[in-house]
């Protein structure tokens, strides 16, 4: 009797907090368009469902977000699990969000199948969905209305390029096996796995073009979808792909040292935030990255946050890919507004930029190099 | 159950592993199979800087454990550890970053903030008789969110080592001619040899235990039971401010929304070292051996060519046989 007790009291106090949990995030957004939507007659509710509130690359969207509840004077309110993993969470504040009967939701999926079910449901119930960040392929038809995202492959290859640029005189004049690290958060979510399957693919590309062999190594996920892969042994190119157990900043860094202590290891990349964070933990110790392959190990990242743009900034990375993420949740409510206003939309492939210690500062780069 | 601690020590036919301190000596031996296996395995693993992520890793984890020791011995838990140490650590670096609060004091607030939590924890565990493991998840959550609210959802990132104020780095790592000394170290065993004289030659170290192994007979023999249950979880929130102020001095960014799971990596490494989940039985020593064995797992497995998923079921292999061992153990001393 004692232990049912405690279990409805444990299974109680997991709901409350996780009601407060989505709380205590609404009050931002829901406070600021409260007002201003009633007056004009066209007044939308939105529910907003983002990948985590864990990175300040949410909150940089939520920034676009609130920019355009202002704007258009419609109702927001904006909920997100707590990390980017937790994938059943996200699916039940998203099943809540429909429930809610809004006029549309703008959703940010962590994974493109756990979502699929309720955006049958938000169909069946005439809910609109738009897709910011991350597409889902193999949505039922008709219940997406836009996806506005980086094309991940191409944010990939931008850093691929631009890392190659670097190197690539190594790589010509290289008598043995030379080695390419990449560090990836994950392999479920499109967007992550693109970017990484961007930057392999191009660089394997740009390596052959130049008349040498790649094999790609490591994360089984990743070296399944490479066409075809070199051997290992005689390749003059080695690109190995890890991922972290879980994605923190710890368990990034220790893959990236086991790249980074290799002798044969001339660059590395961290795919998001976390990971290349995690290459820069990495090097605090080993204090290998430099800004050519004959000094050390060339570092790229992508993402923002204050370490990175430091980090490149005084050229311990020779630089990183930025995406656009005030303007992708701007956007993704714009597209909603404009839907229930009866007006057409269409999908969106927002830019991402290739940002060193030169360009900071210009005009199209700095906004989105959030904190 | 009182007087387990006794009855081993009174033992007429103790075995050789029992006179070299049990369980925390076989995991001592593991420790350094592991070490050497994983030295064995990777020529990436052998190098010197390995060793020095691995100490850097394992400050906060060990912090976490030498104080979450004190509420397991006394059949309880923390879990509020993970989150809470992220939480004032945003909090403290948000004065430092945002407020222009000198170092010290965001460190300070930070060591602050894990006592009054510390407190709390105690009140609701010892005082109002909430079942530890749930007021803690509670605090565990109360943390989480009251960390990003703060900051309003953006990372803070604590002085570099290089800019002004940085200085607090150096608590951890001290770099001479290009090699970093990892001093850190040599605090945490100051620390271990503090609180294992605290735990095994103090009031509050007996009482502890005692509260333990049998809560109602140390009441009824005089014993303030209330407040030295409640000082288990001070001295654990303490300890989870300091693994605070590790963390920020070992990495570049403190995440909001970060930290859950940290504290399993401390339960872990207790009960690893012998700590056992049902109270009175454990010690600081065999804590901190057995914080090493998880941080040599989650270290050497990435090195070995494991991926993440093997990481997962090894590590969870290795806490089911070390919870088994305690079992089979107790059983055999007839508990």
């Amino acid at each position: 009797m004692k232990k049912k007790v405690l279990a409805v009291l444990l299974g109680g106090c997991m709901v409350a907090g996780l009601v407060a949990g989505c709380g205590s995030k609404d009050n931002g957004t829901a406070a600021d368009g409260g007002e201003g939507g009633e007056g004009g007659g066209s007044s939308y509710h939105f529910e907003v469902v983002v990948k985590s509130f864990q990175s300040t690359y949410w909150q940089a969207a939520i920034q676009g977000i609130d920019a355009a509840v202002e704007e258009l004077g419609v109702t927001v309110n904006t909920t997100g699990p707590n990390a980017e993993s937790d994938i059943a969470d996200q699916v039940q504040q998203l099943n809540n969000a429909i429930s809610q009967k809004p006029d549309g939701i703008a959703l940010a999926a962590n994974d493109q199948s756990a979502v699929i079910p309720s955006l049958q449901d938000a169909l069946d119930a005439g809910i609109p969905v738009v897709c910011f960040d991350t597409g889902v392929p193999d949505a039922p038809e008709g219940s997406v209305i836009a996806t506005i995202a980086t094309d991940n492959e191409s944010a990939g290859a931008v850093a691929a390029e631009n890392m190659y640029e670097v190197i690539k005189d190594t790589i010509a004049n290289a008598t043995e096996q030379v080695r390419i690290g990449e560090v990836n958060q994950d392999a479920t979510s499109a967007n992550i796995s693109g970017r990484g399957m961007g930057f392999i693919n191009k660089m394997k590309e740009l390596i052959e073009a130049d008349g040498k062999t790649v094999a790609v190594v490591g994360n089984q996920y990743y070296v399944d979808q490479v066409e075809n892969n070199g051997d290992e042994g005689s390749a003059d190119v080695i690109i190995e792909v890890a991922v972290p157990a879980q994605t923190t900043v710890e368990l990034s860094s220790t893959e990236a040292s086991n790249i980074m202590t290799k002798e044969d290891t001339i660059a590395i990349f961290g795919s998001n935030q976390v990971t290349a964070e995690g290459v820069l933990t990495a090097n605090q110790n080993l204090s290998v990255l430099a800004a050519t392959p004959d000094e050390g190990i060339v570092g790229v990242g992508f993402d923002a946050g204050a370490t990175l743009k430091a980090a490149v900034a005084d050229g311990t990375l020779i630089g990183a890919v930025t995406q656009a993420p005030v303007d992708q949740g701007n956007l993704a409510i714009k597209a909603l507004y404009d839907y229930c206003e009866g007006k057409e939309v269409k999908d969106i492939a927002t830019d991402s930029y290739w940002y060193d210690a030169e360009n900071m500062e210009e005009a199209d780069i700095a906004p989105n190099l959030y904190d | 159950m009182a007087n387990r601690t006794v009855s081993k020590t009174a033992g007429t036919k103790r075995s050789f592993i029992d006179r070299m301190g049990g369980q925390k000596f076989i995991v001592l031996i593991i420790v350094i199979v592991m070490f050497i296996f994983f030295c064995a395995m990777s020529p990436q693993f052998r190098k010197y800087t390995t060793v020095v992520s691995i100490l850097d890793y394992s400050y906060y984890i060990a912090l976490m454990a030498i104080g979450v020791t004190f509420p397991l011995l006394t059949a309880g838990v923390d879990l509020s550890i993970g989150t809470g140490l992220i939480c004032y650590s945003l909090i403290g670096g948000y004065l430092v970053v945002h407020q222009d609060w000198p170092v010290a004091a965001g460190m300070l607030v930070t060591v602050l903030m894990g006592v009054i939590f510390g407190v709390i924890n105690g009140c609701l565990v010892a005082l109002m008789d909430l079942p530890a493991f749930l007021a803690t998840l509670c605090t565990c959550m109360i943390t989480r969110g009251f960390g990003a609210l703060v900051v309003g959802g953006f990372g803070i990132p604590w002085p570099t080592a290089a800019a002004p104020g940085g200085w607090f780095r150096s608590i951890f790592k001290i770099k001479i001619a290009d090699w970093n000394i990892p001093i850190g170290f040599l605090w945490i065993l100051l620390l271990v040899v503090i609180m294992s004289f605290v735990l095994n030659h103090t009031k509050m170290g007996r009482y502890t235990r005692a509260i333990g192994s049998n809560k109602e007979a140390t009441r009824l023999s005089g014993v303030n039971v209330k407040f030295y249950h409640v000082m288990a979880y001070v001295i654990c929130g303490l300890f989870a401010g300091l693994a605070s102020i590790a963390y920020s001095a070992i990495f570049a960014t403190v995440q909001p929304g970060s930290g859950a799971g940290f504290e399993l990596d401390a339960i872990g490494g207790a009960i690893v070292g012998g700590t056992s989940m049902t109270g009175a039985v454990g010690s600081i020593t065999g804590t901190l051996v057995g914080v090493f064995v998880i941080c040599l797992l989650k270290t050497g497995l990435p090195f070995i060519g494991l991926t993440a998923n093997w990481q997962q079921i090894i590590t969870g292999f290795v806490l089911i046989a070390a919870v088994l061992f305690d079992i089979l153990k107790r059983k055999k001393e007839g508990n």
